[in-house]
């Protein structure tokens, strides 16, 4: 009988449409449209690339070169420069293939078309480069003895403020777009649980009735219907994942396994949630709805879903709310995978997930099973 | 003697101040086809509900094929089909798909239910529209489809509570027919209305209902045989005098003459040729009259008589 019901509750599952409209197709159309707002956003004004540039020497500066070449040591370069002559130079900064044109004499200077981002790192690395050359040379004329130590000063990073890591991982606040998205899926499971309890709740519906009068056990109904509607929820969190990563290229690093894991997770426990919240009261299947979506817009609200404070607000005033609210439990899987190397933060919350997911299938059955009705 | 199939005693269930089912008893017996009538509200649907223990009731005791029934009788439960008064069906799911899947809830022989949906199919003659989905059914091809549903298991005990309701004239006849043709097969029916045509023409033995008690009970003989009533005389008349509607509540076996204007309406109890006695009434005044027509008692007589209000309202 169970399995009868299972294959059952995912063919007809399957095929509503709003279902695949609000779990599979929504949540691919607001990470597109995540994409093509913040992606060009992110690429051009937080994500770093070396700036493309041509060097055109007009007469020869060993010290130049050595700047350059220990600039290109680095993990990511300043400069990606590329020397060539004046009529390819400015060939290639014509076709956009180079930012800027870098010529080197006795003293160096700038040629650029426009003036963005680019633009404006170029002429400042130029300027600072004429300031330190000035310097060296004076001091080399003054007191050669104290170049190294002139050198060595200038190498300096000198910043008016002291970065302090609060973790070790590699913070991307771009990504978060997608968890939460993510975490916005898990939330719509609610909405799949509280179908579990309508279809099998002679008060409800009239399905419920049939059903309720046949000799299949309610709790094995109920929990088909609840296996079918994990599996169908788990697919979406798969679909949801799978896309953001291998067609919106979102990178989550090398703990794709685990945002699965996590995203599955947050699926089955908004469906346990949907489904115990279906259970435990006597409100209409219409009120229920509206309750249960109100409940999970809300929940998410405190998760920092819609504001990005109210988590931290939360943790200041009533910490224990974000221990146990489903949004902020599912989203902060996530977030600690994004921002920790560590993954103690990310068992606790699956072990979170794991609990109110026991408990609220658990309690949706004991509180359903064997019921009789006072009206119907 | 046939075995008593289903036994209700004392049956009490109350909302709040309203009492729905006021010691209810019946004994329903084994291959009857059982019609339980009564205006909107009488308790019908509540004695089903509690009979299928869905509903919880405040006082009594309820047995089926000789079992206490409770919502974990699943052995009882086998034996029962149910065909509620709304259409309980999976949109998402085609005619074939639906039957099979309620069959399954009771059979869980593959082969066996494999050969149950077929039948069902071919019962209510759902055989060209296996593939579609209900939305596509029409009313009367939807409720079809929810009696299959309750059917296929092929029940001992089935219970139909307002299966008629809007439905078309050839589809309701196309279901008693099937109604009829189930108990033939075997099954003891158990069928809630409250269009009391439909319970004369399919049931066997009948309780009335009325403010959730029995008011009646018997066959449809011996429930019109408990009024004063055995013949209504309606004559199409314009302008009836007082006089002459005396002289005609005179006459033997008459015992009460209205006219509303346009019909005179005169009722008897027992007795023969009382036509022919009020129709020489009319004609020894002189009086021109139209169509003459005599009905015989009918349920809804009998609930008037018993309760002084219709069985059902203007509207139904």
């Amino acid at each position: 009988m169970f399995f009868h019901d299972l294959k059952y509750m995912l063919l007809s599952g399957f095929r509503v449409k709003s279902f695949l409209f609000w779990l599979m197709l929504f949540p691919i159309l607001l990470g597109t449209l995540f994409k093509v707002a913040f992606g060009n956003v992110y690429e051009n004004d937080v994500l770093f690339r070396s700036i493309p540039t041509a060097v055109v020497e007009t007469s020869d500066n060993a010290v130049f070169h050595q700047v350059i070449d220990s600039l290109e040591e680095e993990d990511e370069p300043l400069l990606a420069v590329e020397y060539t002559d004046e009529d390819n130079a400015m060939q290639l900064l014509k076709e956009g293939k180079v930012s800027g044109i870098i010529y080197v004499g006795d003293k160096l200077s700038l040629s650029v078309t426009e003036q963005k981002m680019d633009q404006v790192i170029l002429k400042t690395f130029v300027e600072q480069y004429g300031v330190n050359e000035k310097i060296i040379k004076d001091t080399a004329e003054k007191d050669p003895s104290k170049i190294q130590a002139v050198v060595d000063k200038l190498s300096e990073d000198v910043s008016a403020c002291n970065d302090i890591p609060m973790t070790h991982g590699d913070p991307d606040i771009y990504v978060q777009y997608f968890y939460n998205l993510i975490a916005m899926v898990a939330m719509y499971g609610p909405v799949t649980g509280l179908h579990i309890t309508v279809q099998n709740q002679a008060n409800l519906s009239a399905l419920g009735a049939r059903k309720n009068c046949s000799p299949t056990p309610k709790s094995v109904s109920m929990l088909a219907d609840l296996a079918g509607s994990y599996i169908m929820q788990s697919a979406c969190m798969i679909l949801c994942v799978t896309f953001t990563h291998f067609v919106l290229k979102i990178d989550f690093g090398d703990r794709l396994p685990l945002v699965y894991v996590a995203a599955v997770l947050g699926g089955i426990l908004g469906v346990s949630f949907g489904f115990f919240f279906g259970s435990v009261n006597r409100f209409s299947f219409e009120a229920k709805i509206g309750i249960v979506m109100a409940v999970s817009m809300f929940s998410c609200f405190l998760s920092g879903l819609m504001m990005g404070q109210m988590k931290g607000i939360i943790a200041e005033h009533i910490p224990w709310l974000n221990k146990i609210n489903p949004a902020t439990v599912v989203a902060d899987s996530l977030f600690s995978l994004n921002m920790y190397s560590d993954y103690s933060r990310f068992i606790s919350r699956i072990i979170t997930m794991l609990i109110i997911t026991a408990v609220c299938t658990a309690a949706g059955i004991i509180v359903t099973r064997r019921k009789k009705y006072a009206d119907l | 003697m046939a075995n008593t199939v289903v036994k209700i005693n004392n049956l009490a269930k109350r909302y709040g101040e309203l009492i729905a089912l006021d010691h209810f008893s019946l004994d329903i017996k084994e291959g009857e086809v059982f019609g339980l009538l009564g205006p909107n509200g009488s308790g019908k649907t509540t004695t089903i509900n509690c009979l299928l223990s869905l509903l919880a009731f405040d006082k009594g005791d309820i047995e089926v094929f000789g079992k206490e029934m409770t919502p974990t009788a699943y052995d009882i439960k086998k034996e029962i089909g149910v065909i509620m008064q709304n259409v309980a069906v999976y949109d998402e799911l085609t005619v074939s798909e639906n039957i099979d899947y309620f069959c399954g809830l009771y059979i869980t022989d593959k082969e066996e239910r494999r050969k149950c949906v077929e039948d069902a199919i071919k019962f209510v003659g759902l055989e060209d529209f296996r593939k579609f989905y209900p939305k596509k059914l029409s009313g009367g091809l939807l409720r079809r489809l929810n009696i299959a549903c309750g059917i296929a298991h092929k029940p001992k005990l089935i219970i139909l509570d307002e299966p008629t309701v809007a439905v078309d004239p050839q589809s309701r006849n196309n279901i008693l027919e099937g109604i009829q043709e189930l108990n033939k097969q075997g099954a003891t029916i158990i069928y809630t209305s409250h269009y009391m045509e439909e319970v004369e023409q399919i049931c066997t033995r009948i309780a009335i209902m009325d403010k959730g008690r029995k008011i009646a009970e018997g066959t449809k003989d011996e429930l019109k045989r408990m009024i004063h009533n055995t013949e209504t005389v309606n004559i199409e008349i314009l302008n009836v005098s007082e006089d002459i509607i005396r002289e005609i509540s005179a006459l033997p076996h008459v015992y009460q003459a209205d006219h509303d204007g346009e019909k005179l309406t005169v009722y008897c109890s027992g007795g023969k040729h009382n036509l022919i006695r009020i129709l020489d009434v009319l004609q020894k005044h002189d009086m021109a009259f139209g169509r003459v027509y005599s009905e015989l008692p009918t349920l809804n007589d009998v609930f008037l008589e018993i309760t002084g209000k219709a069985l059902r309202d203007k509207e139904d």
